[in-house]
């Protein structure tokens, strides 16, 4: 039997907290796409219309500006804005192209249930230069999921419509139960944005895609009700050490 | 919008099977849950030409051979005397009426008509509003059926600013505010233009003589009115988004047609208005723009023959845009055609380099501060920023999903203190949590931005045998940042818990710091945490209480000491959620080690009971007591 002078005390378990899942995810993607070139621009939660809706090609008319979908601060003078485009676009005034820009961060909408809520999060990208294409869209979104998901998940585009890109179209995944979910959102720049802009749609062409971060997270994670990350229950986020 | 799939194959001349018709109308992107024979349609808000058989048709003609066997009235039509005035032009540039008389009313249906109510399990109305139904869903234009003898004056559209209530053909009474587009009758509102009509000159199953209006309204003017007036509304459905402005004569034809086969017509009228010219769009040629944008190498008739089934008119060098595809404008939209007939997920991918960016560091700090505090112990939380009420800088909002949560927050230390109570009420006794976020606030009437962070904690320092018995406090928090970062100053202040309704006592220690507050001196701190390296596969948690038993162990035996911990620490059980030492004793006096084991027992089904925890336990005594040395004193 060995003295106890000669034991040391066991091995301090330090507590150690952990990133926030949907940050962490963030974070996670940011990466992914810097490591493709994309350069990192950030911009204000808080838009004006013009920024939010007007330079994307957003009508006056469009449901989305409606008051039951966007929240409107100021007496209407300013909005949340609805998605991290508007970054793309203070992005596009400040620098000619070619141009890779990414900007992630909260965006808000007016819904709340099981798999939306007011608050939640975004990562969208663009990419401008000369005859970009479809085709290679479609190459930069097979790698973005296979980086995500692995290079045997199954996945298909469909033709979908968002003002500010033409041709539009959202890709599904195929889930282990044989369910196609929805993953984002992607297509060509409409050259109505690219004028916007200053830049010429007939000497470059754009492409620009975008991901809810949160959708990706409950994936990824098994989680079934978004309202889980929000929260803030420490017997949930001491999971995501 | 459900489509029965019999109405559909019942004019293609291959006669597709139900997933072949599926398969192509979800390649040309139009999305549908197939509910039996029925496809339940979700169609992008630019597609309004899709709402309906024929424009569904319309779209299928470049994969099958339409039938284009409907039958419309072909005779000459008299001219109807209306006392009509359109007021509001630029709003309904194009309006048509037809007035029809009929013998007898029908009271059952056979042919399409019959086929409509029975497959789509709708009820029917009148006969008049059961015919201007179906023409909706078969070409796609509502139309608005009046009761001929109810409207007895001058009929006027107009845009009004009004108040006054309304009561609708579906008995709901609707007060109109601000701005509508309306139908007058001697000043009185009998129609929501493009919404609903009015139950005062609407049809009954008595009406023998019908007024059919027939219009286009610009869809901007008929957006939110269903919302904000709360009516389902499947014509302001398609008005919204936009109708074939010269389609009303077909249209009404058609109606004269379906009448004629369940009724003896004894009179009929027509007249059209038309105030503002159709604008024709056309886009020049430009194959190799098209097969840039795709990606792909398609020759100048296969292009050209795709457009031609679309509809699409090939005249003179130029693409002339069909009437019903008010979306096409640009050479990228009839790429997005050619991409639909083609597929998307027939385009080959092409190899993309994307030359690499400038690579940013303004995030590094922020980075290094979120891992520092997860080195400490920290939990990052994201909050909502809607708040109830807050200071006279917040920020209101317009229109709040919630009227008790109206405000952008100004700070965050109140949304941490709410999280570190929602813990402390799951009995959680180690709370260390930060945020990072944008604050909004009003300053000399501009929105000011500030990036912050916020940090809360409170209990016990931490869960092993040296924090257990430290609590947090003002002084610990201090000198255990100062030791990493010396330079930082995050001005820990302690919160009260006078308001709080909490029995809980210890301290709670705040601060909330500008990140631009922080010097470089952060950027060189050495991370220790890493962020997984996978994705963790989600546990549901349990708001269910937890039962906690510490066991304290003598050893004076020290050859099995690891063995025993490691055993304990990695001991697994479903209602075991945590298991950490939280006191260590080196008696080197007697020979002896104490070491007391905390167990926190937790089920995600039902409220734990002593007995489930007593069982898990004994297999841990059991276990430990085959163990030279080892004994757990006052165990009996």
């Amino acid at each position: 039997m060995s003295s106890n002078k000669d034991i040391s005390p066991p091995e301090l378990i330090k507590d150690r907290g952990s990133l926030h899942p949907i940050n962490h995810m963030k974070d996670s993607i940011m990466s992914l796409l810097v490591s493709f070139g994309f350069e990192v621009v950030d911009g204000p939660e808080i838009e004006t219309e013009e920024f939010n809706f007007d330079m994307l090609n957003i009508k006056k008319t469009h449901p989305a500006r409606q008051m039951h979908d966007t929240f409107y601060i100021e007496k209407k003078l300013n909005l949340l804005r609805t998605h991290t485009s508007p970054v793309q676009i203070r992005g596009m005034l400040e620098k000619k192209p070619p141009l890779a820009f990414i900007s992630g961060g909260k965006v808000y909408r007016k819904d709340d249930d099981a798999t939306h809520l007011p608050m939640f999060h975004q990562v969208e990208g663009i990419f401008v230069d000369e005859n970009v294409s479809f085709a290679q869209l479609k190459d930069l979104i097979y790698k973005i999921i296979y980086s995500l998901f692995g290079e045997s998940v199954e996945l298909r585009f469909r033709p979908s419509y968002f003002p500010f890109t033409e041709p539009s179209a959202e890709v599904d995944i195929l889930s282990k139960e044989g369910k196609w979910l929805e993953i984002l959102g992607c297509g060509l720049v409409n050259p109505i944005v690219l004028e916007n802009c200053n830049i010429d749609s007939n000497k470059f062409s754009g492409l620009a895609f975008g991901l809810g971060i949160e959708r990706i997270a409950m994936l990824k994670h098994g989680i079934t009700d978004i309202r889980e990350f929000y929260k803030s229950n420490l017997d949930f986020l001491n999971q995501f050490k | 919008m459900k489509i029965a799939y019999s109405h559909l194959v019942s004019r293609i001349q291959e006669s597709p099977t139900l997933e072949m018709v599926s398969d192509s109308l979800f390649q040309l992107g139009h999305e549908h849950e197939v509910e039996g024979n029925i496809f339940n349609m979700e169609f992008t808000p630019n597609r309004g030409d899709c709402l309906s058989i024929n424009g569904l048709l319309r779209d299928l003609s470049v994969f099958y051979t339409i039938n284009h066997d409907q039958k419309f009235y072909t005779e000459k039509l008299n001219n109807l005397q209306i006392d009509f005035e359109n007021l509001s032009q630029d709003i309904c540039p194009q309006i048509s009426f037809l007035k029809i008389e009929i013998d007898n009313i029908p009271h059952t249906y056979n042919g399409c008509l019959n086929d409509y109510f029975i497959d789509l399990n709708i009820n029917k109305n009148n006969f008049f509003t059961d015919i201007s139904n179906y023409i909706s869903y078969e070409t796609g234009q509502p139309t608005h059926c009046y009761d001929a003898n109810k409207v007895n004056g001058k009929l006027i559209f107009q845009e009004l600013n009004t108040s006054q209530e309304f009561e609708t053909l579906l008995d709901k009474k609707i007060n109109l505010t601000d701005k509508n587009s309306v139908f007058l009758l001697n000043n009185e509102v009998i129609n929501l233009a493009g919404v609903v009509g009015g139950k005062r000159t609407s049809c009954s199953s008595k009406t023998k003589t019908v007024l059919v209006e027939c219009a286009f309204f610009k869809p901007e003017k008929i957006i939110g009115k269903s919302v904000k007036y709360d009516i389902q509304s499947e014509a302001s459905h398609k008005f919204e988004r936009s109708v074939d402005p010269t389609c009303h004569e077909s249209v009404l034809r058609r109606f004269i047609n379906l009448v004629s086969e369940y009724s003896s017509i004894k009179k009929m009228s027509f007249v059209s208005y038309k105030f503002r010219q159709n604008k024709v769009t056309k886009i020049p040629i430009m194959t190799d723009k098209i097969n840039q944008i795709i990606g792909i190498n398609i020759s100048q008739d296969s292009y050209l023959s795709y457009l031609s089934r679309l509809g699409f008119i090939i005249n003179d060098g130029h693409i002339e845009v069909p009437s019903y595809r008010s979306d096409i404008e640009t050479q990228n939209d009839l790429a997005e055609e050619i991409a639909r007939v083609i597929g998307y997920d027939n385009i080959a991918r092409k190899e993309i380099f994307i030359p690499k960016g400038k690579k940013s560091n303004k995030h590094d700090l922020e980075n290094n501060l979120r891992f520092f505090l997860l080195d400490q112990g920290f939990y990052e939380i994201i909050n909502s920023p809607f708040v109830g009420s807050d200071s006279s800088n917040s920020i209101s909002v317009d229109n709040p999903l919630d009227s008790n949560k109206k405000y952008l927050r100004s700070n965050l230390t109140n949304s941490l203190l709410e999280n570190l109570l929602y813990n402390e009420r799951r009995q959680k006794d180690s709370i260390k949590l930060f945020e990072i976020s944008d604050i909004y606030t009003l300053k000399n009437n501009k929105i000011n931005v500030t990036r912050k962070l916020g940090i809360i904690a409170s209990g016990r320092a931490g869960h092993n045998y040296k924090d257990f018995s430290k609590k947090i406090s003002k002084k610990y928090l201090t000198s255990a940042f100062k030791e990493t970062l010396p330079n930082e100053n995050f001005e820990f202040i302690v919160l009260s818990r006078e308001s709080l309704n909490t029995k809980v006592t210890n301290e709670i220690v705040c601060c909330e710091v500008d990140i631009a507050n922080f010097s470089s001196d952060v950027l060189s701190y050495k991370k220790i945490s890493k962020p997984p390296e996978s994705f963790i596969e989600y546990s549901p948690i349990s708001d269910l209480p937890y039962s906690i038993r510490d066991l304290s162990f003598s050893i004076k035996d020290f050859t099995e000491l690891d063995k025993f911990i490691e055993y304990i620490l990695e001991f697994k059980h479903k209602l075991l959620k945590e298991v950490f030492i939280f006191d260590y004793f080196n008696n080197e006096k007697n020979a002896e080690i104490k070491i007391g084991f905390r167990f926190i027992f937790q089920s995600v089904d039902s409220t734990i009971t002593e007995r489930q925890v007593n069982n898990v336990i004994s297999v841990i005594i059991d276990r430990t007591e085959e163990i030279d040395g080892i004994s757990i004193p006052g165990l009996i």
